[in-house]
């Protein structure tokens, strides 16, 4: 009977002895989670201090920032919503390093993941913000060479370009994010290699005597150099 | 029917024959093709419980050759924008509501002040401002024209006959603003009449021929609200955001385009608004505030234009001023007497002391602070300052209507 008693209750003592194991792996999750949120919170308002007094709003202004911001529709001040993002990605980091403490194999091999990910996601934060000021940069001198040489679509073609560089910098942000690479890489150059191959064939079609007269004008122009330097020589 | 009198500098348009509403409209909406046009109305959310705003849509509805309406809202909570939304969409054609109190173009003020840019205070200016900036962000109209919300006795004849000089390619003006007599049983429009005109005569008498006066002076009715413009004139002007705002807008139009492409036309035999109060004993309030914001801006002018105003000139400028405009207000009792209306000799003699007071006032304030509230800058240098500032306008805008 006594064995039947301690068969019975061989489980719940079982459980018990875990969860008394337990409690304190919880208890120092608790822990790191409010040290977390305190963390960030103290982090926020410091970072905040220091963004109004380096003007970083102002600057976000002038770089067209602010405006990929509130294309998003986003209409809190940029240095708002930067201080908002580290403060969520500081509570993140934290309940990842909470998590740790619960010591569950299936939960420490989920974090191991996500700290490996990180960088890869500041590397393509970083490919997005540099190539959207490029995108921006790229575009408006198109449109100043263009508009300079009395081109009637300048502003078109400046927002062509833009459009292509975006593209080009998503594509690369996915890929440095490893969301489906393969299918981006392929999406990408069937985009890409289809739009050169339309402006080929559009040229090849509807510019084909421009081509004719601007090779032919380079031919004309080699053969009267290589002319006077033969008379040159000649008359030496 | 009025007479044919050509005012130098600028031109005058007058309303001779018949109206003609159908072949004016029928030739703006050819004209409108190679020149868009974009109407902006300026209104606060207490106009759409009156009367007239009814009057002025049921109007724009039957106009076709205005590509977009943008409406630009003062004090409005967000149910009160949800309303005006409901009550604009019965126009058939674009129209676009601007939410000046909204989270969204409160965050687009706040951006053009930390960058330096005040937009000035919540007025008709600034809600101006903003929707020329809209319109420019949007760029698919040519022409802007503007006229208020609290016009009783309109009709769309008006907005034909203000738009026409602008639109039509062949008549090269860049900027054309309305005129028109404002009678009830009475002359109304004090401001003008007893300010305005006595006030440029007497400037002209003590500072001598000056071409800017000459061109304030050239207009029917400086005051008027009613304008219509090329879209390079809302690119290129700034604006003051008070009452100076008629004014200011002219000043700048002078500065910068001939007077030769500045024209004045005749757009309604009469006109009815809102009569606002005398208030001559606050200087804060009604008529008054406005006249002392409307001589603040001439002095600023004048003096941008190299005149010295000194404590003497204003004394001999209001003894001008206040004979000037008794001799103007014994030509308008004769103008009343033969056409049969009310005359109040003493109220008008009051409007006069009340505005050499206010003109006395507007002097200290010139004299204390000579640069003034800063005009609302031109959308040129705020591009250039924030160069994703028209597309985050368009982005507000275009958000809050959805």
């Amino acid at each position: 009977m006594e064995g039947f008693v301690d068969v019975m209750f061989q489980p719940l003592e079982d459980f018990w002895r875990g969860f008394i194991s337990f409690v304190p792996n919880l208890l120092v999750m608790i822990f790191i989670f409010i040290l977390g949120f305190l963390f960030a919170w103290v982090i926020g308002i410091l970072l905040k201090r220091v963004l109004a007094v380096v003007k970083f709003d102002i600057w976000c202004d002038r770089v067209g920032l602010t405006a990929l911001i509130r294309k998003g529709d986003v209409w809190a001040k940029p240095s708002e919503v930067f201080v908002r993002i580290l403060y969520w990605f500081l509570v993140i980091l934290f309940i990842m390093i909470g998590l740790t403490a619960l010591q569950l194999p299936t939960i420490d091999n989920l974090i191991s993941q996500f700290f490996v990910y990180i960088p890869r996601a500041f590397s393509a934060l970083l490919i997005l913000i540099a190539g959207y000021l490029f995108a921006g940069f790229l575009s408006r001198a198109v449109l100043i060479a263009a508009v300079n040489s009395g081109y009637h679509y300048a502003k078109i073609l400046a927002e062509a370009v833009r459009l292509l560089l975006v593209v080009l910098i998503l594509a690369m942000a996915l890929e440095q994010l490893q969301i489906a690479p393969g299918i981006v890489v392929a999406a990408f150059s069937l985009l890409f290699g289809g739009i050169v191959l339309a402006l080929a064939i559009a040229f090849g079609v509807g510019g084909i005597d421009a081509a004719k007269r601007i090779i032919e004008k380079g031919g004309e122009e080699k053969k009267e150099e290589t002319g006077e330097k033969g008379r040159d020589i000649e008359h030496l | 029917m009025s007479d044919f009198h050509q005012t130098d500098p600028i031109i005058t348009l007058h309303r001779l024959g018949r109206a003609g509403l159908e072949r004016i409209e029928s030739e703006m909406v050819e004209f409108s093709k190679q020149r868009p046009i974009a109407l902006v109305l300026p209104a606060l959310y207490t106009e759409f419980q009156g009367e007239a705003i009814k009057g002025i849509i049921e109007e724009l509805k039957k106009v076709k050759y205005i590509r977009e309406i943008v409406l630009t809202l003062g004090r409005a909570k967000e149910e009160e924008f949800k309303k005006v939304k409901e009550f604009m969409s019965q126009i058939p054609y674009e129209v676009k509501i601007i939410h000046n109190e909204g989270k969204r173009i409160q965050e687009i003020y706040a951006t053009l002040d930390r960058n330096g840019l005040w937009a000035g205070e919540d007025g008709k200016g600034r809600s101006a401002w903003i929707a020329y900036g809209y319109i420019l962000a949007n760029g698919v109209s040519d022409a802007i024209a503007l006229h208020d919300c609290d016009i009783v006795t309109y009709n769309r004849e008006m907005l034909a006959r203000l738009c026409y000089p602008v639109a039509n390619p062949n008549i090269d003006v860049v900027f054309c603003k309305g005129f028109y007599s404002r009678i009830t049983d009475r002359m109304h429009g004090r401001v003008t009449r007893l300010l305005m005109t006595p006030l440029l005569r007497a400037l002209q008498k003590l500072v001598g021929s000056n071409p800017f006066l000459l061109f304030l002076d050239s207009f029917r009715y400086p005051l008027a609200g009613e304008f219509c413009m090329i879209a390079d004139v809302a690119r290129t002007n700034r604006i003051p955001w008070d009452w100076g705002l008629e004014v200011g807008v002219l000043a700048e139009v002078f500065r910068n385009y001939s007077p030769r492409r500045v024209c004045q036309v005749d757009i309604a035999d009469n006109y009815e608004h809102k009569h606002q109060p005398l208030s001559a004993e606050d200087a804060q309030k009604g008529l008054m505030r406005m006249c002392v914001d409307i001589c603040k801006s001439i002095f600023r002018i004048l003096a941008a234009e190299g005149i010295v105003l000194s404590d003497s000139f204003f004394k001999s400028l209001q003894v001008a001023y206040i004979r000037l405009a008794e001799d103007i207000m014994v030509k308008y009792e004769a103008d009343a007497a033969i056409n049969g209306l009310v005359f109040d000799r003493h109220e008008e003699a009051m409007a006069i002391e009340a505005f050499a007071n206010a003109m006395q006032r507007a002097a200290e304030a010139f004299m204390g602070k000579p640069m003034g509230t800063p005009l609302i800058p031109n959308w040129n240098r705020v591009t250039s300052a924030i160069p994703g500032i028209l597309s985050m306008l368009k982005k507000a805008v275009d958000e809050d209507n959805r």
